[in-house]
């Protein structure tokens, strides 16, 4: 072989810079490109990864129960059930509908509702199908779970109440949350699969008992298997458990004293506030809501003319008839309007201009003084004094200064603040003039003014604790769910504070004890355990033969402490029967709280003739 | 020769950077052989172990043969591995859908690896034996083919990625043994022509979605052939016009109508012969989520994978993409990806350090050699070693296609480390004797 090829040579100087400069220029750009990939949009990449790898999902907490105040048994509770849900990626798309037919017949619903809640899209994120399954049936998708691709369950405890059915206003019931609900607390940590309260406690206090749901996370490789432990980010934290101011004894007593009548019960502690019993009826079974069939009984409630959902204590407002004469009297006695000893003759009936106003006793109470007034809830005192001496202006300041046309703020959604009517009032809303027999009609109770069965319970706690309202309240304590320690406790607060004497208050519980003691039902007061004080109410609403029945009371009408003494008020719609009905079953609820008694104990004691056969009682109108 | 001196002048930086990138190479491919659980369930981590051990022993027998030897025996290996080419494309066994392996399944060989080595050896041979009418279109011709048979022979198999390596290889050998510039800018210009007009069609069908008269000259092959036609005709009569006017706008004119023709004319077969998913692979290069479920998976996954690995990565068998089987092809193709999701930024500059220091070396070498033929040796190497780096780490960042290629001594496989390894022994040979080679 010659030297020729390998003698000196001289490679091209600037096509060798070229390919350096080329290889340079490379490496820069790479080098360059992998930083701005792996260091300025790392976290870029880093979410994506962790979205692909890692898939998220909540764990939910569990709910806080709900008990009485003897925290003993509770009144809402978690029942173990499952939701089955389906990974539309992961399931067979060719077979689904198989697949959807086969879960459809374990699970007893329609196939068709179940296909339409699968997106089309293979979305990585579960879908739940169908909540409230048993255990057996989630068993019964277990051991064929090779037919089922994408189908998964989860645990998802349903509420359970066991409680009696007035209770329902009270406690309420919770269910899946819309889009409504979601749109206002979305910033509270709600989300789209939250569940939440609806209605009464479960609404009012639905933070503390729902608790912060967990959040677990599972890594799944290429196929969405899980390949690493479930791994919690966030624990789930369990709500509160409620500890309500009810007492369940008494307010079975009073759903049972109440009876099959619309209208409502308010039991109260005055020196707190505390509700002890608060019955609406009709009422509904909670329960059923978390039936198969509760779509239809849900639709039924609604459709139902007697409006069950409807809590008649705070969520509706009568006339307050003759219990309005209490306000009448403090407004006369505070502002001196008449002496309270001189008397009126009641002639049974009273001129104003060209109208007759009828006293309910067409026949007169004759010569009557303040206390007989009340006693014998005389419409003619009260017209006169009210009509010619008080004046709607200090009617009108009595009634708010005793808590009447507000909201009394207790801790259930959905009260209504009544209305307490006067002449700007009139002018405004009916554009009328205001004229004399407003003015009578308001005396009396009638007319416009509207209260709530809770705002009279509370007239009457500020009678007892003569000047003071406590907001009425349903919450007594939360506590811990683990420790059971209690975590916050409520304290009583002042609502209304009024500035009247101790004296005035004095007459009025004297003269209350009387209409009790002396007056037209002390017949019907045959409890021996405790000496009630109180004043009846009859509501003019339009028919003849049925009026509404309020008896507002408190009792025992001396106790040496305050917190012994309870306030009862009773109110019967006109649209039953009149029966007389609210005082009597007053009479039953102090003998069986004071006696310690079942509504059975107390019909036995008392032998109550009228319970049995009510057509007995004259049907006449008498106060 | 003084032996003293040459052991002075042994390049140790080459053998450092490739000792560096070997141990990489087989501790990842060990974590990609882990599964989500952790747990091996490969056993490519051995083998490579014995393919790095084994290829250093070639590297040293390649140092020990003077290069000499290769010049002479150039057109027989060749020869050798033209043969071998042709025997896997009978006989060989298929692997991912290309008749690419010869021997049995598990231990054999690839010889299209192999033949990328003898082809440079062949080519610089033949640079070295037409240095004096280099710049001729006959002797470019002729140095053409030598690429161009083996091309033929893996695109048959059909191996598109392991084919294209050839064409850099003979453009910078061609280019600094002083071929014409307008030769080579002709087959540049024809190869950027080609890839454009094979895929327009199919990147308008996918990323467009509507038909225009400019994509379908490119698909309609009626429409095709009238044009080509055409600039046909307009190669004659330009070559018409030079031939008599003997004016360089004639020249020029022919050149480009012929780079025009000519890549249609190829584009047109490519069209034929290329399978779907190839043509594919360069649209999802364009808009990789076109199909993020197919194609475009492998893309996205090995973004994420190397995104994610941050400045300081994962930590070595951290990787989640990869252990949770994300990455597809990962002791391969995306080797570099499981690198830079578990030692980030830091490992990835390292592992560009090391291709670096040996492309740098590889220039000095070349520089420093005295005879054409070992310079041309380093350059083909350069090449080589170069489009790989480039091609393979392009793609695993997502800014090259995917053509499926390997990344020379750090993927998985024995061939592919065997061919860099000796490649990498001919860079020191050549600098071990660039003083005292003479004859």
């Amino acid at each position: 072989m010659s030297n020729k090829p390998f003698e000196n040579q001289s490679i091209k100087k600037e096509r060798m810079f070229f390919l350096i400069l080329v290889v340079c220029v490379v490496f820069a750009v790479f080098s360059g490109y992998l930083f701005s990939m792996q260091v300025t949009r790392w976290m870029e990449y880093q979410n994506r990864a962790w979205a692909v790898a890692r898939r998220t999902s909540e764990v939910p907490a569990l709910r806080g129960e709900i008990f009485d105040r003897n925290y003993d048994a509770p009144l809402a509770s978690n029942v173990d059930s499952f939701a089955v849900s389906i990974v539309p990626a992961e399931t067979d798309r060719q077979n689904l509908p198989q697949i959807i037919s086969n879960l459809s017949a374990i699970l007893g619903t329609d196939s068709d509702s179940l296909m339409k809640k699968i997106p089309s899209s293979d979305v990585f994120q579960s879908i739940e199908l169908k909540d409230n399954v048993t255990y057996g049936q989630v068993v019964q998708i277990a051991s064929n779970i090779e037919d089922f691709p994408g189908i998964s369950w989860s645990s998802k405890p349903v509420r359970h109440y066991n409680h009696t059915p007035s209770l329902s206003h009270i406690i309420g019931y919770v269910g899946n949350i819309n889009s409504e609900e979601l749109h206002l607390l979305y910033n509270k940590g709600y989300d789209a699969n939250s569940i939440i309260g609806k209605s009464g406690i479960e609404k009012e206090y639905d933070l503390l008992l729902k608790g912060n749901p967990g959040l677990k996370s599972i890594t799944v490789d290429a196929k969405g298997r899980n390949v690493q432990e479930e791994r919690y980010i966030r624990p789930p934290v369990p709500g509160k458990n409620i500890v309500l101011t009810i007492d369940r004894r008494i307010q079975e007593l009073c759903e049972k004293a109440l009876g099959e009548r619309m209208g409502s019960v308010v039991v109260l502690k005055p020196a707190t506030g505390e509700i002890l019993a608060m019955v609406s009826y009709p009422s509904y079974d909670t329960n059923q809501f978390y039936t198969p069939d509760s779509a239809n009984y849900y639709k039924a409630l609604l459709e139902n003319g007697n409006h069950p959902f409807l809590n008649r204590a705070i969520q509706s407002a009568n006339a307050p008839a003759s219990v309005f004469k209490t306000i009448m009297m403090t407004a006369i006695l505070e502002e001196n309007a008449f002496p309270p000893a001189k008397t009126i003759d009641c002639t049974g009936k009273l001129f104003l201009g060209n109208r007759i106003f009828n006293c309910h006793l067409k026949t007169g109470h004759g010569p009557l003084n303040l206390s007989d007034a009340l006693k014998e809830s005389c419409d003619v005192y009260f017209w006169e004094v009210g009509g010619n001496y008080l004046g709607p202006k200090k009617i009108e300041q009595y009634s708010r200064m005793m808590g009447l046309g507000e909201k009394t703020g207790i801790d259930l959604p959905g009260e209504v603040a009544g209305l307490v009517p006067n002449p700007d009032w009139k002018l405004n809303r009916i554009n009328e003039m205001w004229v004399g027999g407003d003015t009578y009609n308001m005396s009396i109770g009638q007319g416009y003014t509207q209260v709530t069965t809770l705002q009279i319970a509370d007239l009457i706690a500020m009678i007892v604790n003569e000047g003071t309202i406590y907001t009425p309240h349903i919450l007594k304590e939360v506590r811990d769910v683990v420790t059971g320690e209690v975590v916050e406790k409520r304290t009583p607060r002042i609502l209304h504070k009024a500035d009247i004497s101790s004296h005035t208050f004095h007459e009025l519980k004297k003269a209350m004890r009387r209409v009790v003691s002396e007056g037209s039902i002390r017949r019907l007061f045959n409890n021996k355990v405790v000496e009630v004080a109180g004043k009846t109410g009859t509501g003019e609403v339009g028919y003849l033969d049925r009026w509404t029945s309020w008896f507002a009371s408190f009792g025992p009408y001396q106790a040496e402490k305050p917190e012994d003494q309870v306030v009862v008020v009773v109110m019967v719609e006109a649209s039953n029967e009149w029966e007389w009905w609210a005082p009597k079953a007053s009479n039953a609820i102090y003998q069986g709280i004071f006696a310690d008694q079942s509504y059975e104990e107390v019909v036995k004691t008392l032998d109550i003739w009228y319970l049995n056969n009510g057509t007995d009682v004259i049907r006449r109108r008498s106060e | 020769m003084n032996s003293r001196k040459s052991y002075l002048t042994f390049d140790f930086i080459i053998i450092l950077a490739v000792l560096c990138l070997s141990v990489i190479s087989v501790c990842f491919i060990y974590s990609s052989g882990l599964n989500s659980e952790g747990v091996n369930t490969s056993i490519e981590f051995i083998k490579q172990i014995i393919w790095v051990v084994t290829g250093f022993a070639l590297m040293a027998l390649i140092i020990y043969i003077d290069y000499k030897y290769l010049y002479d025996f150039a057109y027989y290996i060749y020869g050798v591995c033209i043969l071998l080419l042709i025997i896997t494309l009978l006989v060989g066994n298929k692997v991912n859908g290309a008749r690419s392996w010869l021997g049995f399944p598990g231990i054999g060989i690839q010889p299209s690896e192999f033949t990328k080595l003898a082809t440079i050896i062949a080519l610089s041979a033949f640079c070295t034996k037409n240095r004096e009418n280099i710049r001729s279109l006959a002797v470019f011709l002729r140095a053409a083919l030598i690429p161009a048979l083996p091309m033929a022979l893996i695109l048959a198999q059909p191996d598109l990625g392991t084919a294209l390596v050839y064409i850099p290889i003979f453009l910078v050998i061609l280019f600094m043994a002083g071929a014409k510039i307008r030769y080579l800018f002709f087959l540049v210009a024809c190869g950027i022509c080609v890839t454009l007009f094979t895929i327009i069609p199919m990147w308008s069908g996918y990323v467009l979605k509507q038909e225009t008269l400019f994509v379908a000259v490119f698909s309609k092959q009626l429409l095709m052939l009238a044009v080509l036609g055409a600039g046909i005709l307009v190669i004659i009569l330009s070559a018409v016009g030079w031939f008599v006017f003997k004016k360089e706008l004639y020249y020029w004119l022919c050149y480009s109508s012929v780079i025009f023709s000519s890549s249609l004319f190829l584009a047109m077969m490519a069209q034929k012969i290329l399978k779907a998913y190839q043509i594919m692979r360069l649209v999802v290069f364009l808009d990789p989520s076109v199909d993020p479920q197919g194609a475009g998976w492998n893309i996205l996954q090995s973004l994420t994978a190397i995104g994610s690995g941050g400045l300081v990565g994962k930590g070595f068998l951290q990787g989640t993409q990869s252990h949770y089987h994300y990455l597809p092809q990962q002791s391969n193709d995306f080797i570099f990806s499981i690198i830079a999701e578990e030692t980030g930024f830091l490992g990835g500059i390292f592992v560009f350090l090391c291709f670096f220091i040996i492309i740098v070396r590889a220039f000095i070498i070349a520089n420093s050699s005295k005879d054409s033929f070992g310079s041309y040796l380093c350059f083909g190497v350069i090449a080589m070693f170069f489009f790989h780096f480039m091609v393979n780490i392009g793609m695993a960042m997502g800014i090259m296609p995917i053509t499926g290629i390997p990344l020379l001594f750090l993927s998985y496989g024995g061939s592919s480390l065997w061919t860099s390894m000796m490649a990498a022994g001919i860079l020191i040979n050549i600098y071990y004797r660039r003083y005292g080679f003479k004859i």
